[in-house]
């Protein structure tokens, strides 16, 4: 899979890069509009990470432009400036997802992957962990076809954790992922754990298998071992 | 005293009031005395001329005309009906020289009356003769009052007239001064002065106007100059703060890391978080403060308050307090920014959460003669009445344990300021807090 990133921050667009390289992505990286406008007009992108921030163009047009050359592609806003305006201007232009400066990586790669899902269809969209069936379009987690009552925080707790899945989460990752724009400055990281405490319980009822681990001081990891 | 505290018109007026009633009463307690003073010289002046005409009258017909020599008593005596005046002549039986005026009572048949009495002795054909000219003291009396009363109506009209005149003219000489406090008074901030020169022919007015918006327009500039730079600042801290993000993102995600290294990586990322959070709550309260914000969309509170409490319930369970909400058929939709509105709403009952641990929160939203009220109670820690006025500043904090920048209620009351919503905070130490959000009814809402 194919991806641009444009973003003028030398610093961060590496920093972005060397994630998605790891994570099996292909990336090219535009530091300037000008640039970024070249390599849309003549390269198939199968995601566009677009800072609407550029100092030498504007970011909706480069939006616009990447809407005509790369109609195929998949556009992630990434901008400092946090307001729903710029959301929703950025969404009725096109885009199909926006992040506030600053993310985690973590969360843009999810937000990647769920885009991707929705283009490939529902064959993607569900993820199996024993005999559990989580749908990530349905939101929905089944055990042998018997459905799992979540409530949307939890679901949204499981799917993160499941999605990175071997991969340690810290608490603020998983608060920012559940809380989004309402996560305060002073987070209580007790709601997390009662919400894991929560899930376990409902998995436990099922499976006695302890799919969610604490890691100490830090968080909690998905495991899978395939 | 609340006198000291009245505006200058005011207490002009009042001051001309107190001297000139000072003066009036002054007058009034002098008025009877200067009316019997004058009453009493024209009546004196009035007997000297009467006993003119009858020396006249005495040169003319001789003395014999009214004292007949061959009577026993050598007396001559006219009063008329009513007994107002009296005239006497007698002769003397001593060579006494008399020519005085006095107060005097008498017996008129068998009537006392009070006069002022002319007497003066005259010497005639060898013998003396006291002539008496009397006025009875009951045209004086008389007299005497009516002069009082036109002299205390006179001088309560006086009164009135120049106070209504000082009136009219202080308020026509103070009326720049007004306009200067209205033009004061109406700046929401220093932005929106009103920097048109007052009309005055008041030098002193003309000068303290100019030197005002002199002053008005170095705020001005330095009040843009600041919130520009600390939206540019916030702005501009985003990308490094996103830099360093993602480069502990990516550390964390090494898996040559030791797991104390990976917990000092996340402790690091909790303070990036917080100051992450800071910089962005400046930011958009420099846009409040910019106006940046459109207040055009059509929000229906109540069901705005629903969608916090959906957004914030888990953690009224989490702490096992109890939710209250009364029932709302009501729709009340008030035009502001949904999302700033969302965030006043969701950061008061956030606090109330975070400063209560056992009990409740109670939400209860109702349309009032005034707008719409919406009031959150909650049964935490309280306050004292110095935290309540301070509850609103940047950077306070109430509990030791619960580390705060306090910033968010700081946001709270400007987006509530630029909607024009009215914030008020009852608290009661170890009882509880309930504050109080009164929306506008008119100008930009709807019932």
């Amino acid at each position: 899979m194919r991806i641009l990133i444009v973003e003028d921050e030398k610093e961060l667009a590496n920093e972005i890069r060397d994630f998605l390289v790891s994570e099996k992505y292909n990336c090219d990286v535009a530091h300037t509009g000008k640039e970024a406008s070249e390599m849309i007009a003549f390269n198939p992108y199968d995601f566009i990470l677009l800072d609407l921030g550029l100092p030498d163009y504007l970011g909706l047009d480069l939006l616009q432009e990447a809407k005509k050359h790369n109609p195929e592609s998949y556009i992630i806003i990434i901008t400092a400036r946090n307001e729903i305006e710029d959301k929703i201007i950025g969404l009725n232009s096109g885009a199909d997802d926006y992040l506030a400066k600053p993310f985690s990586i973590l969360e843009l790669l999810s937000r990647i992957q769920a885009i991707s899902r929705r283009k490939f269809g529902y064959k993607t969209s569900k993820i199996q962990f024993g005999n559990f069936n989580l749908d990530t379009i349905k939101k929905t987690l089944q055990y042998n076809n018997q459905i799992i009552e979540l409530t949307s925080k939890e679901f949204k707790l499981l799917n993160y954790l499941v999605l990175n899945r071997n991969r340690i989460l810290d608490r603020l990752q998983l608060m920012e992922h559940v809380w989004g724009d309402f996560f305060e400055e002073d987070y209580d990281s007790n709601y997390i754990d009662v919400h894991i405490k929560n899930i376990r319980k409902k998995l436990l009822t099922y499976d006695q298998k302890q799919w969610i681990k604490t890691v100490r001081g830090i968080g909690y990891k998905f495991e899978i071992t395939d | 005293m609340k006198i000291f505290n009245l505006k200058l018109k005011n207490k002009l007026v009042f001051f001309n009031a107190l001297t000139k009633t000072t003066i009036v009463t002054l007058l009034l307690i002098l008025v009877p005395w200067l009316a019997g003073e004058i009453t009493r010289q024209d009546t004196d002046k009035e007997l000297l001329q009467k006993l003119d005409k009858v020396l006249t009258i005495i040169e003319t017909d001789g003395i014999n005309s009214f004292i007949d020599q061959n009577a026993e008593l050598k007396a001559f005596g006219s009063y008329n009906i009513i007994k107002a005046e009296f005239v006497s002549i007698e002769q003397l039986e001593r060579d006494t020289l008399i020519d005085e005026i006095q107060f005097s009572q008498r017996n008129i048949e068998d009537e006392i009356i009070d006069y002022r009495v002319l007497s003066y002795s005259l010497k005639k054909e060898g013998k003396t003769y006291l002539i008496e000219i009397g006025k009875s003291m009951d045209d004086i009396y008389k007299f005497e009052q009516k002069l009082k009363s036109y002299a205390v109506i006179f001088l309560i009209i006086i009164l009135l007239i120049t106070l209504l005149i000082d009136l009219v003219f202080i308020q026509f000489l103070l009326k720049p001064m007004d306009k200067i406090i209205s033009k004061l008074h109406n700046m929401k901030n220093p932005v929106n002065f009103d920097f048109s020169n007052i009309a005055s022919k008041t030098t002193d007015f003309v000068y303290l106007d100019q030197s005002i918006n002199a002053l008005m327009h170095k705020i001005e500039r330095a009040f843009i100059s600041e919130r520009e730079y600390i939206g540019n600042v916030s702005h501009e801290l985003l990308t490094p703060i996103s830099i360093i993000r993602t480069k502990l993102d990516n550390i964390m995600l090494s898996k040559s890391l030791a797991e104390a290294d990976m917990i000092k990586i996340v402790e690091a990322k909790q303070t990036l978080h917080r100051l992450t959070h800071l910089v962005r709550s400046l930011l958009v309260m420099s846009r409040i403060e910019n106006e940046e914000y459109l207040l055009n969309e059509k929000v229906n509170i109540n069901v705005l308050i629903d969608e916090v409490i959906n957004e914030i319930n888990d953690k009224i369970l989490f702490k096992g307090l109890i939710l209250e909400r009364n029932e709302t058929k009501t729709t009340f939709n008030f035009t502001g920014n949904k999302q700033l509105l969302f965030t006043m709403i969701y950061n008061i009952i956030n606090n109330s959460i975070r400063y209560t641990e056992v009990g409740s929160i109670t939400i209860i939203s109702e349309i009032s003669k005034d707008g719409f009220m919406l009031n959150i109670t909650d049964t935490g820690i309280g306050m004292i009445s110095n935290q309540t006025e301070q509850l609103f500043l940047r950077h306070k904090s109430f509990s030791q344990e619960i580390d705060s920048f306090g910033i968010g209620l700081t946001l709270t009351k400007k987006i509530a300021d630029y909607h024009k919503i009215s914030i008020s905070v009852k608290s009661e130490i170890k009882k509880g807090t309930i504050i109080i959000l009164s929306f506008p009814h008119s100008t930009n809402s709807n019932v």
